[in-house]
Parts: structure tokens; C-alpha cells; sequence
């Protein structure tokens, strides 16, 4: 993954796509700048950039320059999701592309050296929005006096820059270049700067020096943190300083909109950033669009006040299952309805309690015939005609077919309905006994009823459950379903009180080989299937319950061989033999996948794809597609009417 | 009568810390807190969040605390006007409400109003006409508007709006005037948009007072001073006015005492449905995410506001009706 970040990368972009008519000759001012300018409030555009802005690819079929002006409206339903602005505009240090390459964005280059040294070097000239310059002060700000202290983080250097403990050897060369070195490879590091929600390593040093117990006048602080309500300084620090959040409209940014309403409010007004360091390469300063404008709504109005048209550009808290109303609105209320696969490895998957606390259900779910029966008894053909008119994917919870990883036989893995197989299997393991119902039973005498948790939020998850208990009883197994509430089902799963969990699959079924494999193996408390294994990783041992099964063993064991691996081949390779055993182990029985997301966009608005992928990690949503490129046809609109 | 007030006022404050301590033992009931369904709406979304940052924010926030300090300290701050911090807007809680304040007011002012205007003439109406054919007609609209909840009508409205005219009825404002400071322009266009939401949430009320004010006029008709009154030859209308339609006022009043938690709290689930900037929402928001300082000031404050309301109308219909006297149950 060393040499394809270099810049060059961007630049081979453009070049493949060569602009439609001039090359780069001169900047552009900004329309909506033009009389601030002219006032000398603001300096004109050359002064702005930085002095080798990034110039926008173009190379996506379809996209085209456009035109600077407009606003768009987007609703979401609470005032703390200022901060998805964030996400949508995009502007990372390093970011994905549409591909799913990593490739350098406000950094004008990355150097890495065996994965574990990277040199990383900013454009000269770059400012913050409000024109304060952008320096490596700005990084040893952030390491020295907020990542190395005590009382702003106290739990330390962030997770994912610590290679075994250690924290990475920061060096800072000039104004514009520095090293961060650790000794061993630290793969984590570039995927969590380019992440939707990123890691700051950055902090606008200027400005939040006020707020800083080192810099700032001990009075004037003291006043600041009784004017504003606050514990202490740090707790006032904290406040001001989140970029992530983007509550703070005093906070300087290098994103494409800068926040300019101050919470609370009900409608927040984003304006662009004069100070942005991408240019298309007619010398158009991005962002295209003006402003931002974001109305906020209750979740479950939001897809009504879209089928009215009274958003530019919507796909949070649309549904699959609003995408009928959604296309009776579309000629009256002049927007297009867009099909976005998701990237989930499946949208609805059950998850066996593997850390069951009853010993029989234990070790019946540990039995892998057991796990294969459950999955061969489900008719995953009937759910998805039945429930998702046939537009999803039926098979395992694994990566998704354009993942560079998919191979089809991990999806189809004992996922095709073949109840005779299934019963075969479960006789072969000596539950052949049944009760008058043809019902199962244990080996003890219970019946084999199984109880399918649901955080009870979804009817969808009921419905499936409802299909896949005919087939179920067909095998001898009786299903009821449980609806629960959200707090309670992850309880109650935690503790191993739950047999089974309905619940949406791994979140990036799109991974490359150097993308973390964190979700298929036992890391985390929120994988269902095996809690305590991953409470038991998360805390260091502190708590939860070491892996005592050998397949999942092996799988922790493959994801040291990862961390380890230097060549991109051998990563590979590990995530292979991952996914492997898990369609072979069938750990989570996968039902569906790739339903689609609807996104609702102006009729007017360019550059957005019709057929995109829509995730968050990697994705940031619309993030890699670059809103700061989407734009608004008047001419479109003034031929419609 | 004095000493009757002094024991009413002093009787409102033990009732409203019984009323602080249950509204913070509710709030605090359902499993987790706000950082939990903090990080399940994140979750929900796909992202993702360290616990590192959680565990700070819990310090933060205090919810490290054992519950009982965290009550005593909510409960001290409120005493000194500190109504403590919400989570959700990372704001002092008292800087939140601000103008959705205002704006429920006038809504609910107008509401009442609305109400009173309509629901008096038509219960006179029906009750001087008892049994003919506007009796019954009207009997049968203020029934469907009983019948009919509120949010539903708003959906309704929404929807024939959006599908017959193409527009949106939501909201109290043109969207250029949101946010911005009040001006004669901002105040024409939020006249513009009161009328929808004062006839949704007014309906109900409306029809309920027409039938309330009918069954007391009716009342009040079949008594023998009225048949004196007309047997000595009193218009009718002045009649009317001057004896039963006092009479039968009671519940006007009586209602003073339950229309001032409304003015606050009402119609939240209709504002979330025509997304009205006012309280109702925010209180529903507040409660969902568990944002306890938020929902429990709320709460307090509508508390606050009906004992006061109760207070009042008790005081005025004492006054108003010389028929009602104090200290009743004590000879019996």
C-alpha cells in the first residue's frame, strides 16, 4: 500500500479524464465572495488557496465541471447531526476515493517506508477558514498539548497509534513536513484519518490556545469557564474543541462548509469555505454548491417531507420500504430517486449465542452441524421475494461482491434450502427424538425451542422471522420470536442470556486486504454471536470469558498473522483463509444482503452518481463521491417549467 | 380566606419535590442512560465510537455518581435557577428553550382562543336548540372531531396538502425566516401559518368544550329561575345572558388550572407531525434520548405550572361563584 498513495495517483486521475474544454489557467474568484472582495473584507482567490491547491478529479463516468452557485437542503432529525456535514464534505488528510484507494487530500503527500514510517507533507499556503495559516503547529499543538495531556486525554495517546503499546516517535521537520515512526507496522493509522469520523491529529492551534490551561491567561480562562457553565478547563476545552461535532461555528475548519449558526437552532445554515484547497481545473475554487442548509425533522418524518420534495438531497432515514412512496413523488416534486447498494455483508442475519450460559444450548450452538442445519433450513429465496421484491442478495454475512476478497462460494456455503440435509444433519447428531408437534428434543428432554431476540424496531426482522419459522418447524426446530428493546437485547446478549439475535450483519462487507479482518474474528462486544470472547479482547483480559473454541482461536490467531504480514499478498492470503472458515464454520447465519438504499436527489443536481454504494466505513456516506463537486443545474430547471 | 392561600401556597412545596424526586426516578427507569442510546443511534447509522470517549464523557457528565447525588445535585441547582446541562445540545438547559418558548406560546394562546370563539356560540346554539336539525348537526361535527386524534388530522391535512396542491403545510414560518430575529415580516408569515396548527390541535378541544358548555346550559335552562325569569317577561337573549350562561361558565374556569401545562407541553405528538418549532418536540427528543436534565426541567416546569394553574383556578372560581365556599368537608 506504500507507493500508490503518492500524489501522483490524484494526478493520474485527472489525467485520464482530460476536462472537457480549458486546462488550468488562472483562478477564478468566487461569485459569492465577489463583493467581499471587492470590500477587501476578504482576499482575493489567488491569496486563498493554498499555493498547489488540489485539483479535483473528474474521472467517475458521468461527471462533468460544473458551475459555482446554489443552495442545497438536506433534513436530519436532531441538531446534533451538524456534524454529518463533516462527514459529507470530506475533507481528510488522507481520503478514499470512489474506488476505495487511499489517496492524500489536504496532505499534498504521504510517504510511507515499510508501513510503520510515514512522512507526511502539507500544501504550502494552506488556510484555515478563517485564514489563519495551516502549519505543522497545528499537529505538534494537538500531540504535545492535547494528545499528551493528562487532563484532556485521559487515557492517552488515541488506540489506533499504538503499535504494541507503544505510542508512535513524532518528529516535525519544517512548517510543512513531519514523521510519525513506530517500530512496527501500524496499519490502522491512514484508514482511521481518511474515516468518516476521523482522527484528529490536527487541531487549529491559534484559535483554541485561549481555551488552554498552558497559554492561556489563568484569569481570563477562569472567566470563560464560569461563563460558560463548565467543571474546568478541560471540560471547557472539550467543548470548543471538536471538530467532529461541528457544533462550534467559532472553530476554524478546513472542511468544504463552515457552520455558521449557532445551536441551538432548528435550522442550520453551512456557507462554503473561502479558504478550500481544492480547484476544479477550470480554476473554479470548490465547493460548487454555496451554502448548505440543514432542517431538522423527526426521523420518521424525514422520508414524508422528502416525498414532498422539501430536501435536495436525502438518504438518512429513508428505508428500503419508503422507496414505493418515494417513486410517487418523484415527477410532481422534480428530484430522482437513486438505488444505492449497501455495503453491510447482510441486512438481516440471526446470531447463535456461542456464549450461551446454559451448557446444553451451549454446546448444541458449538456443534457446527448444528449451526449448518439452522442455516440449511431457511428458504432465503422466499424472504427475499417475499419481503424485499427480489431486489436483494440472498447468502451468507460475508463481503459483498465487489469486494476484491468475494468469492461466491463463501455467500452460497450451506446457505441453498435443502431440508433433508438439514434433518440428516441433526439426526447425525442424536436429536432424533421429537414430541407430538415434531418438535425435537434434547438429549435432556427440553423441546428444541429457540428464542430469537429482536430489538423490536423493525417489523422487517419480524416478518423474516415469521417466514423462516414454517421451515424451521419443517426441520423440527420451533422458533418464537421475541421483540425487545434496544437497551435490553444487548443486555440480555451480553450476559448470555439469549439464544439467538436478529440483527444487521458486518458493517464493511467491502474490504480490501488492507482493511482491518477486526470484523470476523472475536474483538468486539458487539458481535453477537460471541460477546464474552470479544468483551474478553476488548478490555485486555479484564473481563469476559478467553476463547475456548478452536475455530474462533485460529481466527485470532489469523489476525496476529495479518498484523504481522509486511506484503499485501500475504494479507490477502489470511483474509482468505478468514473468510473461509467462516463460510465453513457459519458462525452467522446470513439471510440477506445488498438491499438498497434510496437516495433521493434534486432532478438538478450533477455529479452524483446514480448507482453508488452507500456505507459509512469506507464511504463516509456520500463522502467519497466528493459533494464538493456536486452542483446545480439551472438549466435543467428552467427547462422544466 | 387568607389563611386558606397561605396553606395552599405552602402546600405547593412539598408537592412539588415529591413531584421532582418521581420525575427523576422515571426518567432514570428505563435500562441505560443517555450515553447508551448516544451510542446506539450512532451504532444504528453504522458508526462507530472509542470507549475511551465514553468512559471520559461518563466522568463528564456524572454519571459515574450513585443516582441518589445525582438527584441532590439537580435538585440544589434548580433551587438556584441552575437547571442544569443538556446532553444532547451540550448546552445549559436554560439557554435551549429560548424562542421555541415563545412560539408555543403563541400557538397555544391562539389555540384557546380559537377554541373559546368557536366552542361558545355553537354550545349556546346547541343548547337553546336542543334536538333540531343544527343540533344534531352540529352534535355530529363536534363528535368527529372528539373521535378524530389530533396527529391524525395533521397527517390527513399533510397529505392532501402534498398530493392535491403540491405544498407542504408544515412548519410556523416561511424557511428564510428561521432562526433570523423577529421582524414584521417574520411575524406576517408565521400568522400565515398559525391557522393550520391552532384547527388540528384545536379541534378536539373545541368539540369537547361545545359539549361540556351544552350539557350545562341544558342544565341550567330546565331550572325554575329561568321559567320565573321568562315568566316575568325578560327578553329572551338577555335572559340567556344574564342567569344560565353564567351558571354554566364553571368549566371555563375550571379548565384554567389544565390549559397552562397544555400552553407548555401540548400537542407535542401534532408539532412533531407539522414540525413546529416549539417544546412539545424537544420534551419527546429529550425523553427518547434519556437527556434527563432537559426532560426533568421540562417536566418540572409543566409541574410547576399546573399547581399554579389549580391554584388559580381554584381561587377564581371562589370568587366568581359566591355558591362555592371553603372548608365544606369540615362540618360534615
Amino acid at each position: 500500500m506504500t507507493r500508490r498513495l503518492l500524489s501522483i495517483a490524484a494526478a493520474a486521475a485527472f489525467l485520464a479524464a482530460p476536462p472537457p474544454c480549458r486546462a488550468l489557467d488562472g483562478l477564478m474568484e468566487v461569485p459569492f465572495f465577489m463583493e467581499a472582495v471587492r470590500a477587501q473584507r476578504l482576499p482575493s482567490v489567488e491569496q486563498r488557496v493554498p499555493d498547489e491547491p488540489a485539483i479535483a478529479a473528474f474521472g467517475r463516468p458521468g461527471q462533468r465541471i460544473g458551475r459555482q452557485g446554489g443552495d442545497l437542503r438536506i433534513l436530519m432529525a436532531s441538531p446534533r447531526e451538524t456534524r454529518m456535514l463533516v462527514v459529507y464534505g470530506y475533507a481528510r488528510l488522507v481520503g478514499y476515493d470512489y474506488t476505495f484507494d487511499i489517496v492524500p487530500d489536504i496532505l499534498e503527500a504521504v510517504d510511507v517506508v515499510e508501513d510503520r514510517i510515514f512522512t507526511l507533507r502539507l500544501r504550502r499556503g494552506h488556510k484555515w477558514s478563517d485564514g489563519h495559516p495551516f502549519t505543522t503547529a497545528d499537529f505538534r499543538f494537538w500531540w504535545e498539548d492535547v494528545a499528551n495531556n493528562k487532563e484532556l486525554s485521559p487515557a492517552g495517546v488515541p488506540r489506533e497509534l499504538m503499535v504494541d503499546g507503544e505510542p508512535p516517535q513524532v518528529t516535525f521537520i519544517d512548517a510543512a513536513t513531519m514523521r510519525f515512526a513506530w517500530k512496527r507496522p501500524n496499519p490502522y493509522f491512514l484508514p482511521s484519518l481518511a474515516a468518516p469520523s476521523p482522527l484528529y491529529i490536527y487541531e487549529p492551534a491559534h484559535y483554541l490556545k485561549q481555551f488552554h490551561k498552558r497559554y492561556a491567561d489563568p484569569a481570563a480562562l477562569k472567566k470563560l469557564v464560569e461563563r460558560a457553565g463548565r467543571r474546568n478547563w478541560a471540560a471547557l476545552f472539550n467543548r470548543v474543541d471538536n471538530a467532529y461535532r461541528n457544533d462550534n461555528p467559532d472553530l476554524p475548519t478546513l472542511d468544504p462548509w463552515v457552520l455558521k449558526t449557532r445551536p441551538p437552532a432548528n435550522r442550520f445554515v453551512f456557507e462554503r469555505n473561502p479558504y478550500y484547497h481544492r480547484i476544479d481545473a477550470w480554476g473554479q475554487q470548490l465547493p460548487y454548491l454555496d451554502q448548505v442548509i440543514m432542517n431538522i425533522a423527526d426521523a420518521k418524518i424525514i422520508p414524508l417531507k422528502t416525498g414532498s420534495g422539501e430536501t435536495d438531497l436525502q438518504a438518512r432515514y429513508l428505508r428500503f420500504d419508503n422507496y414505493t412512496f418515494l417513486k410517487q413523488g418523484e415527477k410532481r416534486n422534480a428530484y430522482k430517486l437513486h438505488l444505492w447498494r449497501t455495503a453491510y455483508g447482510a441486512h438481516v442475519v440471526l446470531y447463535p449465542n456461542l456464549n450461551h450460559k446454559d451448557p446444553a444450548w451451549r454446546e448444541l450452538f458449538r456443534d457446527v452441524r448444528f449451526r449448518r442445519a439452522l442455516s440449511l433450513a431457511i428458504n432465503r429465496h422466499e424472504i427475499n421475494q417475499v419481503v424485499f421484491f427480489g431486489l436483494a442478495l440472498e447468502g451468507n454475512n460475508t463481503v459483498l461482491p465487489d469486494s476484491p476478497m468475494h468469492r461466491p462460494e463463501y455467500r452460497a456455503a450451506w446457505a441453498k434450502f435443502d431440508l433433508k440435509q438439514a434433518n440428516a444433519l441433526l439426526d447425525s447428531m442424536g436429536l432424533s427424538r421429537r414430541d407430538s408437534r415434531g418438535v425435537r428434543l434434547l438429549p435432556d428432554g427440553r423441546p428444541l425451542e429457540i428464542v430469537v431476540e429482536t430489538a423490536g424496531e423493525s417489523t422487517e426482522q419480524t416478518d423474516v422471522l415469521e417466514l423462516i419459522g414454517d421451515s424451521w418447524l419443517k426441520a423440527g426446530i420451533k422458533l418464537y420470536s421475541r421483540p425487545s428493546q434496544r437497551e435490553v437485547f444487548r443486555n440480555r446478549i451480553f450476559a448470555g442470556e439469549t439464544q439467538m439475535a436478529v440483527w444487521t450483519g458486518i458493517e464493511n462487507g467491502l474490504p480490501t486486504p488492507d482493511t482491518p479482518p477486526d470484523e470476523f474474528v472475536p474483538t468486539s462486544q458487539q458481535q453477537l454471536q460471541w460477546p464474552k470472547w470479544g468483551q474478553h479482547h476488548e478490555t485486555g483480559g479484564r473481563s469476559g470469558e478467553p476463547v475456548d473454541m478452536a475455530a474462533p482461536r485460529e481466527l485470532a490467531r489469523l489476525r496476529e498473522a495479518w498484523l504481522r504480514a509486511t506484503a499485501r499478498i500475504e494479507r490477502a492470503r489470511v483474509w482468505r483463509r478468514i473468510l473461509e472458515i467462516h463460510a465453513e464454520e457459519v458462525f452467522t447465519i446470513g439471510l440477506i444482503g445488498a438491499v438498497p438504499q434510496p437516495v433521493v436527489a434534486d432532478a438538478r443536481l450533477r455529479n452524483i452518481p446514480d448507482q453508488g454504494v452507500y456505507n459509512w466505513d469506507p464511504g463516509a456516506h456520500f463522502g467519497i463521491y466528493r459533494p464538493d463537486q456536486f452542483w446545480l443545474d439551472k438549466l435543467v430547471q428552467e427547462a422544466a417549467r | 380566606m387568607l389563611g386558606y392561600l397561605v396553606h395552599r401556597v405552602l402546600i405547593m412545596i412539598p408537592t412539588l419535590l415529591a413531584i421532582s424526586f418521581i420525575v427523576f426516578v422515571i426518567i432514570q427507569l428505563p435500562p441505560g442512560d443517555y450515553l447508551t442510546t448516544y451510542i446506539d443511534e450512532l451504532r444504528s447509522q453504522g458508526e462507530q465510537v472509542s470507549l475511551d470517549r465514553i468512559e471520559f464523557l461518563r466522568k463528564e457528565y456524572g454519571f459515574d455518581k450513585p443516582w441518589w447525588e445525582q438527584y441532590a445535585i439537580w435538585l440544589v441547582g434548580m433551587l438556584q435557577g441552575d437547571f442544569g446541562f443538556s446532553f444532547e445540545y451540550s448546552l445549559p438547559v436554560k439557554d435551549i428553550v429560548g424562542e421555541r418558548l415563545w412560539l408555543t406560546f403563541i400557538v397555544s394562546f391562539a389555540t384557546i382562543a380559537f377554541t373559546w370563539v368557536v366552542s361558545f356560540p355553537i354550545g349556546v346554539y346547541s343548547a337553546t336548540h336542543q334536538y333540531s336539525w343544527g343540533d344534531y348537526g352540529l352534535t355530529f361535527l363536534g363528535f368527529l372531531g372528539l373521535a378524530t386524534p389530533n396527529f391524525l388530522l395533521a397527517l390527513v391535512l399533510l397529505y392532501f396538502a402534498q398530493v392535491e396542491f403540491g405544498i407542504s403545510v408544515g412548519g410556523l414560518m416561511d424557511e428564510q425566516y428561521i432562526e433570523q430575529p423577529w421582524s414584521w415580516a417574520k411575524t406576517l408569515s408565521v400568522l400565515e401559518h398559525l391557522w393550520i396548527p391552532v384547527i388540528v390541535i384545536g379541534t378536539s378541544g373545541t368539540a369537547a368544550m361545545i359539549r361540556r358548555l351544552r350539557a350545562n346550559l341544558l342544565d341550567e335552562l330546565r331550572k325554575q329561575y329561568v321559567i320565573t325569569g321568562r315568566a316575568k317577561g325578560l327578553p329572551p337573549f338577555r335572559l340567556l345572558i344574564k342567569y344560565p350562561l353564567r351558571m354554566s361558565l364553571n368549566p371555563f374556569i375550571a379548565d384554567i388550572g389544565s390549559l397552562l401545562p397544555q400552553v407548555i407541553s401540548g400537542a407535542a405528538i401534532v408539532s412533531i407531525v407539522l414540525s413546529l418549532p416549539t417544546t412539545g418536540p424537544m420534551l419527546i427528543t429529550a425523553l427518547k434520548s434519556q437527556d434527563m436534565y432537559l426532560a426533568g426541567s421540562f417536566l418540572m416546569f409543566v409541574a410547576t405550572l399546573t399547581v399554579i394553574g389549580v391554584f388559580l383556578s381554584d381561587i377564581a372560581l371562589a370568587a366568581l361563584d359566591p355558591r362555592i365556599r371553603l372548608g365544606g368537608g369540615i362540618r360534615r
